[in-house]
């Protein structure tokens, strides 16, 4: 089963194509894990995210500001290339200037019935952050339901939430298996589960790593495990880069990614009204680093994820001029310092130039490695 | 004095960036009355070098241009260190690969990254006060923190350019029609220190030291501007790691006193000195390895 994830991510648009055939819905894409996709299933309305390809290109040049990120570039390259032209709508939340300018300048040149600007806050932390994110995703409900021209009732909503939250139940307990000394699955494998869940109908994906983890509890990848490694960074759906790593006896158990935990490990908190919950979630979820402020509260999860997980090293790969996160490494890097864990530091553009990397984080393990030849 | 050597001071047109390459034996060592004989071979990009050792004691080296083809110039760095010496693959106990082409050493027992391999090497060469070793290779320039027995606490590279490496060096040699062993002392000849040239990128600095000889500076003036934006680069590398103390410079470009004094002069820290052969550094490290490796293989048996 768990080939599965590996087959939805490569065929990501023949997916979508295929679900718009087989239910007659809408296909949204979004540009920010900000997104509240609980309403979006509310709405009987699939959400996918739009990620890169990993290609050389050459539409971005005109559009996108030479110092911003390869990822907000290679994402907007997609949509001028055509290949997201099933999409019936767009949309993001507030996350950050580059990938916003990704999507006002797809919205600018591929014309669709629905475009959508969520002014997720910035201040998460505030304590009037929660109501404020109610409104918003309010206004964004009545917007959804023009679209669609069907009203979203709160039991739509409930539904939204569980599954969601099913999906997220699910994904959790295959991370809970990589805690185990020798590991069921790759950090690839990890990553292509997430990933495709951000491409997929969840109930399809939930019930399909259902049965990855029966298969799980038997499996293993073959090989040792080795040095037991955790990757931080923005997004990072890079296949050849964590092939590239998992093929030096280290394994990646644990992450924090957009395209990982961040993206999927917290919950909503279902029960009481059903938009209250969404938006808290939303708010208090494990921030991205341009709502991390004042207090770093993702440091503290990282660092109880690396403890857990047991890991011996910390990978950090920064898409070139994400300041956001710039401005969040050396205090992340200092932080596992202080933990006893050491840190590679390595920087991404849109591809990756797996021969320098590959030195890199092989005199890295080196240094994680037993002192047995001194 | 090299055939290029000659050929460049006689005015003969050979092509100024050659560097004198070299062999050595240790006469005061017999291989054969040792016990294990290791080898280490540091395939880089400009340049390959293998060392053997003789029970963890410097017994032979050679020193050469790396070839287009990583398995061929291994073999042919091997072969010039076995020298007169009467030894063959054979009689090696374990051989270990490093370097940009470390996994296209043939005979090869391990590949191991320069980087711990320069680590290693660099304790051995300069003692077990290192603690940052700077290698100024051909084509990347590595900052490393090691410990007290040579092994990588942290280190950095240079990233996405080769500017401010060996090969910038070469092909201003061959700019400025300057052998390349003679760069280091040209530049020191300066009666003032020049600013430096602003890019390191070799291709823009060629054109802004074509531009500036237009000017009617002299060579000297040029190669000191030339070698002081080579060391600020430097010292940026080694500033976003930190130099410890004691601080070594292995590689090529430690050959270079054009270099290697501007960077003590801004860093404000003398480099231990060597009497060897900085190049070698890399593979000695790797020969260290391979006696490890070999040592590590026996007690398991």
């Amino acid at each position: 089963m768990i080939e599965m994830f590996k087959e939805w991510y490569d065929a990501r648009h023949e997916y979508a194509k295929e679900w718009k055939k087989k239910t007659g819905g809408k296909v949204l894409g979004y540009f920010c894990t900000y997104v509240p996709e609980e309403i979006v299933y509310a709405a009987g309305v699939l959400p996918v995210r739009i990620l890169g390809s990993h290609e050389p290109q050459n539409v971005t040049e005109p559009h996108i500001f030479a110092m911003f990120c390869p990822f907000c570039r290679d994402v907007l390259a997609q949509g001028l290339q055509g290949r997201y032209d099933y999409l019936d709508g767009i949309m993001i939340a507030q996350s950050c200037l580059h990938v916003r300018q990704a999507y006002t300048s797809w919205d600018l040149h591929i014309p669709s019935e629905f475009s959508y600007y969520l002014p997720m806050p910035h201040h998460v932390q505030s304590k009037r952050a929660v109501p404020f994110t109610r409104a918003e995703f309010e206004i964004f409900k009545t917007r959804l339901e023009e679209w669609t021209a069907k009203k979203i009732t709160d039991d739509d909503l409930r539904r939204g939430i569980e599954t969601v939250n099913r999906d997220r139940q699910m994904m959790k307990q295959v991370y809970e298996l990589r805690k185990a000394d020798e590991v069921p699955l790759t950090g690839l494998e990890a990553m292509q589960m997430v990933v495709s869940s951000q491409m997929t109908d969840k109930t399809e994906h939930a019930r399909v790593v259902e049965d990855a983890l029966k298969e799980l509890k038997g499996r293993t990848i073959g090989r040792p495990t080795g040095t037991r490694l955790m990757l931080l960074g923005s997004e990072n759906d890079d296949v050849e880069f964590i092939g590239m790593v998992e093929s030096l006896d280290a394994t990646i158990v644990q992450d924090d990614h957009c395209t990982g935990t961040r993206y999927f490990w917290d919950e909503v908190e279902n029960g009481g009204d059903p938009m209250d919950a969404i938006a808290a979630r939303y708010v208090k979820r494990t921030p991205c680093p341009t709502k991390d402020w004042p207090e770093r509260k993702r440091i503290g999860r990282i660092l109880s994820f690396a403890k857990e997980w047991d890991v011996a090293g910390a990978i950090i790969i920064q898409q070139k001029f994400c300041d956001p996160h710039e401005i969040d490494i050396p205090a992340i890097r200092k932080a596992l310092e202080d933990a006893g864990l050491k840190v590679l530091f390595l920087e991404l553009d849109v591809t990756v130039p797996v021969g320098q990397f590959k030195i890199r984080t092989e005199a890295f393990l080196e240094m994680l490695a037993e002192d047995d030849l001194f | 004095m090299t055939e290029d050597y000659r050929m460049v001071k006689e005015g003969k047109g050979a092509e100024y960036w050659r560097w004198t390459e070299s062999r050595w034996t240790n006469p005061d060592l017999d291989w054969k009355q040792g016990e294990v004989v290791s080898a280490g071979v540091d395939v880089g990009s400009v340049s390959t070098q293998a060392v053997v050792m003789v029970d963890g004691k410097l017994y032979a080296y050679s020193n050469m241009r790396t070839g287009s083809d990583s398995p061929e110039s291994a073999n042919k760095a091997i072969e010039w260190a076995f020298e007169g010496t009467g030894l063959t693959l054979d009689n090696l106990k374990a051989t270990v690969g490093t370097g940009y082409g470390r996994v296209n050493v043939p005979f090869a027992t391990k590949a191991i990254t320069e980087i711990a391999c320069h680590a290693r090497g660099a304790n051995f060469m300069y003692g077990p006060t290192v603690r940052t070793v700077l290698d100024m290779g051909g084509q990347d320039c590595k900052a490393i923190h090691c410990d007290e027995k040579g092994k990588v606490k942290a280190f950095l590279m240079n990233d996405k350019c080769a500017a401010g490496t060996g090969r910038g060096m070469e092909v201003f040699a061959d700019l400025l029609g300057v052998h390349i062993n003679d760069v280091g002392e040209m530049s020191l000849s300066v009666e003032e220190e020049p600013p430096p040239v602003s890019s390191t990128c070799v291709v823009f600095a060629k054109s802004e030291a074509s531009g500036l000889l237009r000017e009617g500076w002299d060579k000297e003036k040029v190669l000191a501007a030339y070698c002081s934006a080579m060391a600020h680069r430097i010292v940026d590398l080694l500033e976003r790691i930190g130099v410890e103390k004691e601080f070594a410079i292995t590689g090529g470009i430690a050959k270079n006193p054009g270099v290697v004094k501007r960077l003590a002069k801004e860093l404000n820290i003398e480099p231990l000195p060597t009497d060897m052969d900085t190049q070698i550094a890399g593979a000695m490290g790797g020969a260290l390895f391979a006696r490890a490796l070999y040592l590590k293989k026996m007690k398991k048996k």
